[in-house]
């Protein structure tokens, strides 16, 4: 399928490049400079991040009435708060008077948000509800009812909170399609659900922000090169390079896409990731039997849901002699410019569980994930790479990444219990080319 | 961390000199990427913890998170980043990076017999391969640091980062 099958229509760049030449989705070539080029950012922004269902925080970081959190859709910082009536608010932090953020405090409990320069005030919703000197300044000229602060669409879906400034979006059903089903097993299998502990780390790697999505949506096969220390010193518990192999790599609609990772038969997995007894029993008596199913035994999920927010469940060992701990984590890859994106990267775990649980479920999410990371230092290490060195003229011109891994690849179900397209094996560049088709759909339009 | 009432141990006081001389020789072998050398300076009981910092209306004081954090180590932890950098796949760190500590502002107290409370500033320059740019790392380290006849050992470390976001791509590197 090319782009312009997609569309029915040619989509051309600024110098007339057509966009379908830059993406070969049958054959599996993408142009390097699909991940290179300002024009194209400029269009993420515009045509991506301003029209689809962006996830940008968890409900368990803003739990209290008045709580709220600073993140960003696309380059543009939002601020997600919750309100006296315990509703969700995602509002531009940008005052309507003249652009100053409202709220310069990355987390917090507040009734309002009070602009510095002129004292513009705001409810949690965004409602404008104060204007200083009104009456000498303003007069009967400003209507305070008549003024909001840019206000986005909110869904939320187990947990994890969507927005988005397209006035006339998809069903967040629709959008997500089969993909929920693998969001209730990872963030509802107790019936609390998964809960953020703390904070999510920040930091900044000079990478395309596309490259995580990438990453996590479909790549298991980098794990055994990437990662190999991890295998060498048995963080990989069962020491065998190909451990990312042994699953299934499943797409869905709208470039959502996961892989799914267990062990070969004869290698005993923890049922749940290891979970104590008091949460197996929560799962068993939550989960439906598809997921429950599904979840039983696995050692590693990644994944991605379109655009920028990847996922990993996975289990590791990161002292000798010590059982693995098992986490969820999600991490959002926040555009920063064309070569640059700040990672924004959490810790979850079963609300329900004991402390000791989240202790473990904390302590190797940071040994492992995270700016220091055994695993994750090593991929900031290729992304920035990467962006490096095809961010020249001749690489975007010349240099086509090779998507060809599992391309004849017929979809097989096997007997995974679970929706989507589903390829048999995690070795599969699908998932990756499912992203690119989505984007390239919706640059185009 | 513990806080005593005590006055801090003054500069030029033979504890200060040595407890600084530690926290020298401590930052010189990681320059020197002796990273084997290093944790023999620590513990066999150590925590070595970095929290994250957040940005807060002043009325809310410094901002540090601890409930997650950037580092969660102990002994056997952190000899496992080492044995890492040894695998010859620790891309993150290999090529290496030449990293530059810079320790000041040492301000010490007693906490018991052989136990003292060092608290310092860092400043870490970090140059990564023909990027003339560095990476920079400052903040301030609360240290535990038991003193014995034969040297010194660190016991408890608080690493308290300036940027709540870190203009590092990675912790590949110990502070």
């Amino acid at each position: 399928m090319t782009v312009q099958d997609v569309r029915g229509k040619e989509f051309r760049l600024s110098d007339g490049t057509r966009l379908q030449d830059l993406l070969d989705v049958e054959n599996g070539y993408i142009s390097a400079r699909i991940v290179s080029d300002p024009e194209l950012y400029e269009l993420e922004m515009k045509k991506i991040f301003a029209r689809v269902w962006v996830p940008i925080a968890h409900v368990s970081e803003i739990p209290n009435k008045g709580d709220y959190v600073l993140r960003y859709i696309g380059d543009e910082e939002v601020i997600v708060a919750r309100s006296e009536h315990n509703t969700i608010h995602v509002v531009l932090n940008a005052c309507t008077h003249r652009g100053m953020p409202v709220c310069r405090s990355e987390r917090g409990n507040s009734s309002h948000f009070r602009c510095p320069y002129h004292g513009f005030t705001y409810r949690q919703d965004g409602q404008l509800i104060g204007v200083p000197a009104h009456k000498e300044a303003f007069g009967e000229a400003l209507d305070k009812e008549l003024y909001h602060l840019v206000q986005a669409k909110v869904a939320i879906v187990y947990g994890l909170i969507f927005a988005t400034f397209n006035d006339n979006p998809p069903p967040i059903d629709e959008y997500l399609g089969t993909m929920k089903w693998y969001l209730q097993m990872m963030l509802q299998h107790t019936p609390e659900g998964m809960e953020v502990i703390g904070v999510p780390q920040r930091w900044v790697v000079k990478s395309n922000w596309k490259l995580g999505g990438d990453n996590f949506v479909g790549d298991a096969y980098h794990t055994f090169m990437t990662h190999y220390s991890a295998v060498q010193l048995r963080i990989v518990p069962s020491g065998d390079p190909k451990f990312a192999y042994y699953g299934v790599h499943v797409s869905h609609d709208n470039g959502h896409g996961l892989g799914l990772i267990g062990a070969p038969p004869e290698v005993e997995l923890p049922r749940f990731y290891g979970v104590p007894e008091d949460i197996a029993k929560k799962i068993e008596a939550t989960l439906p039997p598809g997921q429950q199913k599904a979840f039983e035994r696995l050692a590693y999920i990644h994944g991605t849901i379109f655009p920028n927010m990847s996922f990993g469940y996975f289990s590791w060992a990161t002292e000798d002699g010590k059982a693995p701990g098992s986490y969820l984590t999600l991490r959002q890859w926040v555009p920063r410019g064309p070569y640059e994106m700040e990672v924004f990267t959490w810790v979850l775990a079963e609300k329900e569980a004991s402390d000791a649980w989240k202790h473990l479920a904390r302590e190797t999410f940071v040994r492992t994930f995270g700016a220091s990371g055994m695993l994750e230092q090593d991929d900031a290490e290729m992304w920035s790479n990467i962006t490096r060195a095809t961010k020249g003229f001749i690489a975007r011109e010349k240099l086509n990444f090779i998507y060809r891994m599992g391309i004849n690849r017929k979809p097989e179900q096997g007997d995974w219990p679970g929706p989507g397209t589903v390829y048999q094996g995690d070795y599969s560049e699908q998932n990756q080319l499912n992203i690119w088709r989505a984007w390239a759909r919706l640059i185009s339009e | 961390m513990t806080q005593k009432t005590q006055a801090n141990i003054s500069l030029g006081d033979p504890t200060y000199l040595k407890l600084q001389g530690f926290l020298q020789e401590e930052a010189y072998l990681l320059d020197q990427g002796a990273f084997r050398e290093w944790l023999n300076l620590l513990d066999p009981e150590v925590r070595y913890v970095m929290p994250i910092r957040t940005t807060r209306e002043r009325v809310h004081g410094s901002g540090l998170v601890d409930q997650m954090v950037f580092f969660d180590e102990n002994y056997a932890s952190l000899k496992k980043r080492i044995d890492r950098l040894d695998t010859e796949y620790a891309w993150g760190e290999d090529p290496p990076s030449r990293t530059r500590r810079f320790i000041d502002n040492i301000r010490i107290k007693q906490l018991d017999e052989r136990t003292y409370e060092v608290r310092s500033y860092f400043l870490v320059l970090r140059s990564r391969g023909n990027v003339p740019d560095y990476q920079i790392l400052s903040g301030q380290k609360v240290d535990t640091i038991v003193v014995y006849d034969d040297g010194c050992k660190l016991k408890h470390r608080l690493i308290y980062p300036d940027q709540a976001t870190l203009g590092v791509e990675n912790l590949g590197i110990f502070i």
